[in-house]
């Protein structure tokens, strides 16, 4: 075979077996394409852009390696948890979790009504895919009056479509899989030990260090920053 | 550039192209942070692109550097072929690759970044090996 042909053979094989490559990541991830912009609930944007190159281990949004951990207790379907999302979060992000000073735990609840628990199960079974907090997030954007149906099997659906990155169908299919049992079981226990009975409730400190409760003097990202800038100072 | 330079500089790229995948393998499996600029590539890291039925992505480009690096020894025509298929095979997977951190997952990974310029640069020196052959 001439040098020109096997280069040629070559050239056919390595493009053929990348293309084989990108089609099996593509298929296996649902598409390869971002979600289309008609099926986005609320808030698909400012979520995304807030979320943007954070890193997400289970529930936790942060680097692993933060000085201080904030953990919040809270439940899907609670309004003035809603309100701190869409109030405080996104500059608590921005000042502390992003520049990697803080990171955040979610300790998700479910005693409002049987539809906080299908909407916190939804949500654990993206942590899978470290995609807990845009579901989360999506979820308060999206809420409705507590206990009046808002949680749908349509509304998840199209939550899941709009995260860049998650498998819509995987996270459905594992809402009732042992591992996010475990991890609802995981957080009964943890606000039961606390004694959390009301959300949002949030414990502070040094990470690795025993936590403590925090009053939040409002719903908005002042009402914790000096709280947090105490303790980083410790 | 002689056959025995081509062989050289294909050796060295595929071990430094073969430590970083190394390196975002081991930080995968171990769910280590990752050593990064921007925080992008612990994004890349969690992504649901970054494993292929279960198999890490950056264990898919190492399988391929240790693949590059064994065809760089023989010198048969087989193995040149090998070496420029594999490496344009990686090239060709990288650039999706991109495309899917740019576009979808909206984080870049530097590290994934860095092998992908010596994907580049082994696509060039394996193709240079396959044309020349034994005599060059």
């Amino acid at each position: 075979m001439s040098r020109r042909r096997l280069a040629l053979v070559a050239a056919a094989a390595g493009a053929l077996a990348g293309a084989a490559l990108v089609a099996a990541l593509a298929l296996g991830t649902g598409g390869g394409s971002p979600a289309k912009p008609s099926a986005a609930p609320l808030g698909t944007r400012r979520v995304a852009a807030m979320l943007r190159g954070v890193p997400q281990n289970g529930t936790q949004l942060g680097s692993a390696r933060a000085p201080v951990t904030l953990v919040e207790f809270a439940d899907p379907q609670c309004p003035y948890c809603a309100e701190w999302a869409r109030q405080a979060l996104p500059a608590i992000v921005r000042d502390y979790v992003r520049p990697g000073k803080v990171r955040v735990v979610f300790s998700g609840m479910h005693f409002v009504g049987p539809q906080s628990q299908t909407a916190l199960r939804t949500a654990l079974a993206a942590a899978a895919q470290h995609r807990f907090w845009n579901v989360i997030e999506l979820l308060y954007e999206n809420q409705g009056v507590e206990n009046t149906g808002w949680v749908t099997e349509s509304l998840l659906r199209s939550i899941g479509e709009s995260v860049p990155g998650l498998q819509t169908q995987r996270m459905l299919d594992a809402r009732d899989s042992a591992e996010v049992s475990r991890l609802l079981a995981e957080g009964d226990a943890l606000a039961q030990r606390a004694g959390v009975s009301s959300t949002p409730t949030f414990a502070l400190g040094r990470t690795g260090s025993p936590l403590r409760f925090v009053t939040v003097a409002s719903l908005a990202a002042s009402g914790i920053e000096p709280q947090i800038d105490a303790v980083l100072k410790q | 550039m002689t056959e025995r330079r081509l062989q050289e500089t294909i050796l060295a790229l595929a071990i430094l192209g073969g430590g970083i995948a190394a390196y975002l393998t081991v930080t995968h499996l171990a769910h280590a942070p990752v050593v990064c600029v921007s925080g992008g590539c612990e994004t890349v890291q969690h992504s649901a692109y970054s494993e292929l039925h279960g198999i890490p992505v950056a264990a898919i480009g190492l399988a391929g550097y240790v693949l590059i690096a064994a065809s760089s020894r023989p010198r048969t025509d087989l193995a040149r072929a090998a070496g420029g298929a594999a490496a344009l095979a990686g090239l060709v997977f990288a650039a999706y690759l991109v495309y899917v951190q740019v576009s979808i997952i909206g984080a870049v990974c530097q590290w994934c970044i860095a092998s992908d310029v010596v994907l580049a640069l082994l696509v060039v020196a394996t193709f240079l090996r396959l044309r020349a052959g034994p005599a060059g």
